[in-house]
């Protein structure tokens, strides 16, 4: 455990010292980021606009804006963490270097997952605290320090969920050789995590809930901030999160297992 | 310390015909053929040996390495590693062990080798003494100060394999498996490689096998040779003698003043290729010596090189020889053998684009 947590910071390390080579890249990312961050609000103001209330049912613009704050929270977390680290994947595959990975004596999941992040993506998390801040002010209610920690425990939970996304579809990169319209399809899925999950009907709602879990990852941790989520729609999503962990391990094995005996 | 088996790879791939119409047929239908890359190899290696590992392309080499390494499941038969099953990937395998390889890098590319080093030091939890010791050791033996504090995207092949080879051994492998490690580098770099590899297995008593299509690799490096050709066996023993079984023969690469060559040249040798004012004769060893200077008296002689017969020869004779032994009572003898005399005049051809100069001599 004290081994992978210096594994943890060696890579990190080393992340950031590539970042620091390239200085200039450095604060320009920072400021793009930033501008990102502040674009994820653009919409609300759209729906929002003028003095019209209440266009999505139960949600008021500081209540989306908690749901757009949880958004831009895991887009950090995607863009600076998961997909940077998952890319390198796609490329070790396609160029035959993951088999010094796995000829490593540590686990080989744990060692791409942790090869690269974007430090500077820490900027669109101070975007993302922001609004936060914002929402609540607008809300005019503080939330308490249980909702708070529900909530905390919420986006933890998505993370977990969305990095499980990403492995299966690093997972097809050893099947199919292009998998950049993958990720690309799943970035833009992942997209509508901006809206509350009640302004999708039917089809939709089900899909964005249970086959693409969207309305665990942003939606509930507003409503757990918000103080309005059951003990039941937690359940769920720990359930929902343990079994999305559990499967995306096991398609990870089993794909090493078929590169390993390279049946293609 | 290692033990191989009628061991056995074989790949299923679909097959792809050339052309439009069968690639859409293709995306429907899809034949699948089997590739034995090995095909029922048995050898036994002492602990502290340097052996090669001899073959054309596609001879299946690399993927012996790879299933000795533990990165390939075998199809069949049995691999034992330091009385480890390498296919388990065992922590405590995969410490004593490295595969280093010629046309992959394990180095980060935008940062210094130090920093790879520095994260391989925490996976193979190497402890900090050891680290500083080995890290000296190695920078020292292959003159790597500077280079290891550069990035590696700009380094030079040849500094950038020394790296490699550090980073590879920062953990002090027993066992070294080294793809091709000199591909691509030029004659004084391979030295150099060389005499390290030699160094570390001396020192450090490392079992090491090394694959590559450089005769002259092999030959200086490994006092044991496999030849493998279509995932078989087909020599083991040294250079020495493999040449001298096989093709006890040199070759003489000739290039005229002028653009014409003389009449009477097959009487000095076989010519095995012609050109533009050029000729390679191949003689047996005991007449190079005659040959040479009968040729330099009577003929504007420019340019000559003495050289090996092609390694490529070298073993299709040598893979002709087991097949026909192999199929002597066998009806289809004659038509396998028809096809290696094929492939022979082939590889002449291509021998003759990149000779491989052994003696540089320059004409009077
Ligand atoms: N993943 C794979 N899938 C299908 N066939 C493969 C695969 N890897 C290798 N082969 C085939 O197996 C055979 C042996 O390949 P291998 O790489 O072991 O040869 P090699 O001796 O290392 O050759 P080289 O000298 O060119 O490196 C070749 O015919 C190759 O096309
Ligand atoms: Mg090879």
């Amino acid at each position: 455990m004290w081994r992978y947590g210096k594994l943890f910071w060696i890579q990190l390390k080393a992340s950031l010292l590539l970042s620091m080579q390239y200085r200039a890249d450095f604060f320009v990312d920072a400021v793009i980021s930033m501008f990102w961050a502040a674009t994820a609000l653009a919409p609300l103001w759209v729906v929002y606009g003028e003095k019209v209330q209440g266009q999505i049912p139960g949600w008021g613009l500081g209540e989306a804006m908690l749901v757009v704050g949880c958004f831009v929270f895991l887009q950090t977390v995607l863009e600076g963490a998961i997909q940077p680290s998952l890319q390198t994947v796609i490329e070790h595959i396609r160029k035959g270097t993951l088999d010094f990975v796995l000829l490593k004596p540590a686990d080989a999941q744990f060692l791409v997952s942790t090869a690269r992040f974007q430090p500077w993506k820490a900027s669109s998390f101070l975007a993302s605290m922001a609004i936060f801040a914002v929402a609540f002010a607008r809300i005019e209610v503080w939330p308490s320090f249980g909702n708070l920690a529900r909530g905390a425990f919420l986006l933890l939970l998505a993370i977990g969920l969305l990095y499980s996304l990403w492995i299966w579809v690093v997972s097809a990169a050893f099947v199919v050789v292009k998998v950049d319209n993958l990720t690309f399809l799943l970035g833009s899925i992942f997209d509508v995590g901006r809206w509350p999950i009640s302004i999708f009907r039917g089809f939709f709602r089900l899909l964005f809930t249970f086959v693409i879990p969207t309305a665990f990852m942003t939606t509930f941790p507003a409503q757990a901030l918000l103080g309005v989520l059951t003990y039941g729609q937690l359940a769920l999503v720990v359930v929902c999160t343990v079994i999305f962990a559990v499967v995306s391990r096991w398609v990870w094995l089993r794909s090493i297992r078929r590169y390993t005996s390279a049946s293609s | 310390m290692i033990d191989v088996d009628e061991l056995k790879k074989h790949y299923s791939v679909f097959r792809r015909e050339p052309g439009l119409k069968n690639s859409l047929k293709a995306l429907f239908f899809r034949k699948k053929t089997e590739v034995k890359a090995v095909d029922g190899l048995s050898f036994h290696i002492a602990e502290g040996k340097r052996v090669g590992f001899l073959g054309p392309n596609g001879a299946g080499k690399t993927t012996t390495l790879k299933m000795l390494s533990g990165l390939l499941y075998p199809s069949s038969g049995k691999v034992l590693v330091d009385g480890h099953l390498p296919y388990k990937r065992e922590a405590r395998f995969l410490k004593k062990i490295i595969l280093v390889m010629g046309q992959k890098q394990q180095l980060l590319w935008d940062l210094p080798p130090l920093e790879t080093l520095e994260l391989n030091r925490a996976i193979y939890e190497v402890p900090m003494p050891v680290f500083r010791k080995r890290l000296h050791a190695l920078t020292e033996l292959l003159d790597i100060g500077p280079q290891l504090r550069t990035p590696t995207r700009q380094l030079s092949l040849g500094e950038r394999m020394k790296c490699e080879l550090a980073a590879g051994l920062i953990h002090g492998p027993k066992l070294l498996f080294l793809d091709e490690p000199t591909i691509g580098l030029d004659v004084s770099m391979q030295q150099t490689i060389r005499e390290f590899i030699r160094s570390y297995n001396e020192k450090e008593g490392a079992t090491l096998i090394l694959t590559s299509h450089d005769m002259d690799d092999v030959e200086a490096l490994c006092p044991r040779i496999l030849v493998i050709d279509k995932g078989r066996l087909l020599f083991d023993g040294s250079v020495a003698q493999l040449v001298a079984q096989v093709k006890p023969e040199k070759r003489i690469a000739l290039r005229f003043e002028g653009n014409s060559l003389p009449e009477n040249l097959d009487s000095y040798g076989r010519v095995v290729a012609t050109g533009a004012g050029e000729a390679i004769l191949q003689l047996g060893l005991e007449k190079v010596s005659e040959v040479l200077s009968q040729l330099l008296a009577r003929f504007p002689v420019k340019d000559l090189t003495v050289e090996n017969p092609p390694l490529e020869e070298v073993m299709s004779e040598l893979f002709s020889k087991h097949t026909l032994a192999e199929n002597e009572m066998a009806e289809h003898a004659l038509a396998e053998h028809a096809l290696t005399e094929n492939e022979r005049a082939e590889n002449e051809m291509a021998e003759r684009e990149t000779p491989k100069h052994e003696v540089t001599a320059k004409a009077p």
